[in-house]
């Protein structure tokens, strides 16, 4: 299939740089989700792959075959826009077959691919109709139905899921999963919710201002994130970040001075280095004697599980995932467990994780 | 039908007219009365005669007045002034008709009915005075220097002895061989047609029918001629109190002579005319959409070096007059030597400023991931112009399209410059031209024909308007 891999690729406009230099290694049939804030350069890397954006240096390789200076159009992918940029005054018929048309493939194999497509897609009803009269869900559709009939050697998606509403975006996701299943195409997806990328990649590239913060599967980031910023971008609901400094053998120390002992075998620390503790707040508990007081602020009862928000000393904001129903009423404070075989620790400086090995 | 009666009996929605109903109304009514009236006005000039067109009879309609004959017959009892009425149209119109459709006429059968003045008047009219006078001369045996004397200069006629010739006739036949020969005092009988009109005589007051010269003059008394004979000479008639009646005849003719290439007087052949201008407009108005479409499409698609630079210029040519260029124009067309030919009038327009500028414009809302789309869909830049761009600007295109039509067929400079020297290639508007030379001016024709050199573009402008107000393209995007 494909291999594709990126080598140190950057892109500058005038002066400004703004991807500097990314590496990463998309096996043939993966998966690859990249992931950021919005403005991190994750659909300029994109469009670079694409070819729609000039690599000012670095690599873009498919198959060991350097990309750099072949035209978008000779690539051989196939990219589906967030806008869909379907065709407006070509039925979708044609808008699925336009592609096929311009690489000289024989009619009836062009009409095998798109009947093909369509039943696979079930847009086979709508063959005639014009975008224009598509429903948003449909226009989607028909957007990937685009990439799938050129049976590319890159799918790219450039956040192709963000103009659906909640609910079809959950079904839609579950679709372009088993779609990616049935192809074995190598995909490369691009969004801003990580929830999309937890659930659909193979790997997970999180991108911040232009630089590969970490690449690996998705429940390596959440297990071991290399940062703070991966640790709280990853994983929903957020990472709970706690100030505070190293004491003796493993015992984190913090703001408030309540004591957190963890497994020092598990970090690289020196004493008293600033550091921020960060659990998820699955990884909490109410404790039954001392534990870090928790300000409670808010309550969210949800039935199966609880969420309880406050602050603790070091931490602005902290929340509890309880499971079940919990008895725990707004401002009072309770005491917090925290499960210290699921802690990481960061540097507060550098944010880099303190995790050993 | 019903369709047509909805839309045009809208009101605001109150069930009765509101004042805004009414302004609503009349600014329609207005608006389209100013369009109206003026086509109104030339479609209706275009089919009046040539006589009513020279004689600036300014009234709507065409035709003419109901005509009589005045007739003027000469004889031994001096000069007769009189008016013949009820005579058929093709007896007042005998010198309009063809050589053909007076052979059809009977004349004989026609003239049988009159006698006397009337029918002398008459015979020369219908230019019968020969034709008889020969079938007498042949019949009753006379001398055949009769047919010659009419000719002869006054010393040469005294060889010959006339009056003992004619002394032997019939006095009928007498005065059929004098007035064949033209001698004193049968001068040549005339007959001209005058316009019949009723008024009352000026002193009794009995109203009557007159003919009169040209009841449309300016003058405050109308000479009138009394129809029954009446009354001895002209009698001065009141402006105000004549009355005239028209008949409607629309003069096709003027129409067909140019068409057919039969027209008097006229040295350019109109359907050539109309050829060379559909073909110039044709091609030279594919041509501009294909070049400046393409050049907007650089200009609006595409970033390099001198962007800025070249729509600038493009922008400043469209702020010289044409008339100061026209000089290098004709210099470039005449050194490329497409002077004289249709190809001058073509090429030289085929790039307008304003087009490319106009199309620019309209790209530019053209989203550029749809281009990019095609780009990924393997799409060569020629593809992406054609199958893309070009589609989806076509409200635009449509609209250059129509202002192109119009500019080429009404484009008079460009022609006159490129092909004034040769006839073939005339355009429409040059042989519109045409009709009024130094010497003669045919107003008649020239209304016609600016007649059907409106009907192209008004057909362009009807057909492609749909494409300007519903081809407006949905972008597919959210």
């Amino acid at each position: 299939m494909a291999l594709l891999e990126l080598r140190n690729v950057k892109k500058a406009y005038g002066p400004v740089e703004v991807i500097h230099g990314v590496d990463i290694t998309v096996k043939s049939g993966e998966f690859c989700v990249f992931v950021g804030p919005s403005g991190c350069g994750k659909s300029t890397l994109l469009r670079m792959i694409a070819g729609l954006e000039k690599i000012t240096s670095g690599e873009i390789a498919i198959d060991d075959e350097v990309l750099n200076d072949v035209t978008a159009s000779e690539r051989g992918l196939a990219m589906v826009f967030q806008s869909y940029a379907l065709y407006p005054h070509m039925s979708v018929r044609n808008n699925l077959s336009f592609g096929l048309e311009n690489i000289g493939m024989p009619r009836a194999e062009i009409d095998d691919r798109v009947n093909e497509a369509a039943r696979m897609l079930q847009i086979d009803d709508y063959l005639d109709r014009r975008p224009g009269q598509l429903s948003g869900g449909q226009r989607q559709r028909v957007a990937i139905g685009r990439a799938v009939v050129r049976e590319p050697r890159v799918f790219l998606f450039d956040e192709p899921l963000s103009n659906l509403d909640a609910e079809l975006r959950v079904a839609t996701r579950g679709e372009i999963s088993a779609l990616h299943k049935r192809l074995g195409n190598t995909m490369v997806y691009v969004t801003h919710d990580q929830v999309e990328a937890m659930t659909m990649a193979d790997k997970i590239a999180v991108l911040r201002a232009g630089k590969l913060e970490q690449f690996g599967p998705p429940l390596e980031l959440f297990n071991a994130p290399a940062n703070r910023f991966v640790a709280g971008f990853i994983g929903s609901p957020k990472m709970n970040f706690i100030k505070g400094t190293m004491g003796e053998a493993g015992k984190f120390v913090s703001e408030g001075g309540a004591e957190v002992q963890l497994d020092a075998a598990r970090f690289k620390t020196r004493p008293n280095q600033a550091v921020e503790l960060g659990v998820r707040p699955s990884h909490t508990s109410p404790a039954d004697g001392a534990g870090v007081p928790l300000k409670v602020r808010a309550v969210e009862q949800l039935g199966t599980e609880t969420f309880v928000y406050g602050a603790v000393d070091g931490a602005e904001d902290f929340a509890m995932q309880l499971s079940g129903q919990v008895d725990i009423q707004p401002d009072t404070v309770q005491q917090v467990a925290i499960d210290a075989t699921a802690a990481h620790l960061f540097d507060l400086d550098s944010g880099l994780s303190c995790a050993a090995g | 039908m019903n369709g047509v009666w909805d839309f045009f009996t809208r009101t605001q929605g109150r069930g009765r007219l509101t004042l805004t109903d009414w302004l609503s109304y009349a600014y329609l009514l207005l608006g389209f009365l100013i369009i109206l009236v003026p086509v109104l006005w030339l479609g209706l000039n275009s089919v009046k005669t040539q006589f009513q067109i020279e004689s600036q009879d300014l009234s709507l309609l065409p035709g003419d007045f109901e005509r009589v004959a005045r007739a003027t017959v000469n004889g031994p009892d001096g000069r007769e002034i009189f008016v013949i009425a009820d005579l058929p149209d093709w007896v007042l119109n005998w010198s309009d008709l063809s050589a053909q459709e007076q052979a059809d006429r009977d004349v004989g059968a026609f003239l049988a009915d009159y006698e006397g003045n009337t029918l002398y008047a008459l015979r020369s009219h219908l230019g019968q005075v020969s034709n008889a006078a020969r079938a007498v001369i042949a019949a009753e045996g006379l001398p055949v220097w009769l047919n010659r004397y009419g000719a002869l200069t006054p010393s040469a006629r005294e060889a010959f002895d006339l009056d003992a010739v004619v002394a032997t006739l019939a006095p009928e036949q007498e005065r059929l061989i004098l007035e064949y020969l033209g001698v004193e005092p049968y001068q040549p009988n005339r007959i001209v047609t005058q316009a019949l009109v009723t008024a009352p005589h000026p002193d009794t007051g009995v109203v009557m029918e007159w003919a009169v010269p040209n009841p449309n003059a300016t003058s405050e008394f109308l000479p009138g001629r009394a129809v029954d004979g009446a009354i001895e000479g002209v009698v001065r008639l009141p402006r105000e109190t004549v009355v005239t009646e028209r008949n409607i005849a629309p003069d096709w003719g003027n129409y067909i002579e140019p068409l057919t290439g039969t027209a008097y007087g006229v040295n350019v052949d109109f359907a050539t005319c109309i050829t060379n201008s559909v073909l110039v407009t044709v091609i030279a108005t594919l041509m501009t959409l294909l070049i400046n479409s393409m050049a907007a499409f650089a200009l609006s698609k595409y970033t390099f070096r001198g962007q800025t630079f070249f729509l600038v210029m493009i922008l400043a040519t469209l702020m010289v007059p044409a008339t100061i260029t026209l000089v290098g124009v004709f210099k470039a067309i005449n050194a490329t030597g497409l002077s004289g030919s249709i190809w001058g009038v073509i090429i030289p327009g085929a790039a307008t400023p304003a087009g490319v500028f106009l199309l620019r414009q309209y790209m530019l809302t053209i989203p550029d991931e749809l281009l990019e789309a095609a780009r990924m869909d393997s799409a060569s830049e020629w593809k992406v112009y054609w199958r893309i761009v070009l589609p989806l600007a076509l409200p635009a295109i449509a609209a250059l399209g129509i202002l192109s039509v119009i500019w080429r067929w009404n484009d008079l400079i460009i022609p006159m410059v490129a092909i004034a020297t040769n006839t073939e290639a005339y355009t429409i508007q040059l042989c519109l031209l045409e009709f009024r030379g130094e010497h003669i001016s045919q107003e008649h024709y020239r209304l016609a024909m600016t007649v059907v050199s409106l009907i192209p573009t008004t057909l362009v402008f009807v057909f492609l308007q749909k494409y300007i107000t519903t081809g407006i393209a949905n972008t597919g995007m959210k």
